[in-house]
């Protein structure tokens, strides 16, 4: 259902038909003073269309947005380039990350190697092979320590008459 | 519709620019600017009255045309969406400017060229000073009178009378129904009437 306001200006473009504008034509009070308004805005609408105004530098205009739109929107006009773009991209993020890999591989490696003793030190092999000479030093008392994780041994030696040439030497 | 496309681009359909467009092909977009740049342009000042503002809008509205015309999907004509485009971009500004009816917004210095109905490009022959005075005027209170409409009042009067639109081509160019359109159409043309009877009475 169209508002008095819809049937009056469809009325006036001439998009009233039929029935349709039958009844509108008939529910008008002042069928004279309707048609002078339509008159007049059709005067209006003839005004309004005069007012037309001309782009002047038509030319300029298109030139300022054809740079413009180079400037903002560049990369995304040029689609090859764009495509190119992105595999160098892949490329150098894989070997950035093959290269990594093979350095991360190297130094755990290297730490691994460093942390797995080879052989025992030849310093505590003479440590737990030495014994403290009764005849020389008969109170004399000796204790090792050799905590697990670190890689020191420390002998306590208590008692000793003199001590003996091997530790002078050591 | 009329454009301004040169004859020898003419032949070329517009589905055809839109698609090559959607290619990436930005002579294309610079064909279709030409066909529709100076009634964009004319559409937007009658809406801001500052010739400036309306160039600086036109190529705003351009822009955002060419970043989204991948969205375009022919459902209306492009000229329909363009002014969709055009429109969204003015009435924001407009409302950003929170422009206040009593023409407070002209630019006295504008220098319009008048130009024949018959055709949107050519300029008329010069006119007499006092031809011209009386244009300046005529055009003046033609401004100040669509300044104290709301926004979206000009847009529709001035897409129907102007542009010769269609309701349903305006309602999809503004968002809104049909009916909407229409009474809009009746309360813009109500005022301008009481305006400026005066004016196309005399003219």
């Amino acid at each position: 259902m169209k508002t008095f306001e819809e049937k009056w200006t469809a009325w006036i473009d001439g998009q009233l038909t039929g029935r349709e504008l039958e009844e509108f034509l008939a529910s008008l009070p002042d069928k004279a003073a309707a048609e002078a308004e339509k008159q007049s805005a059709k005067q209006l609408g003839s005004l309004l269309r005069e007012q037309a105004v001309a782009l002047s530098n038509a030319d300029f205009f298109s030139h300022q947005l054809r740079e413009r739109l180079d400037r903002e929107s560049g990369p995304a006009r040029s689609a090859p380039d764009a495509v190119q773009t992105g595999w160098w991209t892949i490329r150098r993020l894989l070997w950035g990350g093959i290269t990594s890999l093979a350095v991360f591989a190297l130094c755990t490696a290297v730490v691994l190697r460093e942390k797995t003793p080879s052989s025992q030190s030849q310093y505590l092999t003479e440590i737990l092979t030495y014994r403290v000479d009764p005849t020389v030093s008969p109170n004399a008392t000796i204790s090792m320590f050799q905590p697990k994780d670190e890689r020191v041994t420390v002998l306590w030696v208590e008692g000793l008459q003199s001590l003996p040439p091997e530790y002078a030497t050591k | 519709m009329q454009t301004e496309a040169p004859v020898a681009q003419a032949d070329v359909s517009e589905p055809d620019l839109v698609k090559r467009c959607q290619k990436g092909d930005s002579e294309a977009f610079d064909e279709l600017v030409v066909r529709y740049r100076t009634r964009v342009f004319g559409m937007i000042y009658n809406m801001v009255h500052n010739e400036q503002d309306a160039w600086d809008l036109a190529q705003d509205s351009f822009v955002k045309a060419w970043k989204s015309i991948d969205r375009f999907r022919g459902k209306s004509s492009f000229y329909t969406w363009l002014y969709r485009i055009v429109m969204n971009v003015t009435i924001d500004w407009l409302r950003k400017k929170q422009v206040k009816a009593g023409g407070t917004e002209f630019d006295d210095n504008v220098q319009l060229r008048e130009i024949d109905p018959a055709s949107k490009t050519v300029p008329r022959a010069e006119a007499l000073p006092h031809q011209r005075m009386e244009r300046r005027e005529v055009r003046s209170r033609i401004d100040e009178a669509i300044a104290q409409l709301s926004p979206e009042h000009r847009a529709v009067i001035l897409m129907k009378e102007m542009e010769d639109m269609q309701y349903h081509e305006i309602a999809e160019a503004l968002g809104c129904s049909i009916g909407t359109v229409m009474s809009r159409l009746f309360y813009a043309r109500k005022k301008l009437q009481n305006l400026l009877k005066d004016v196309y009475e005399n003219v």
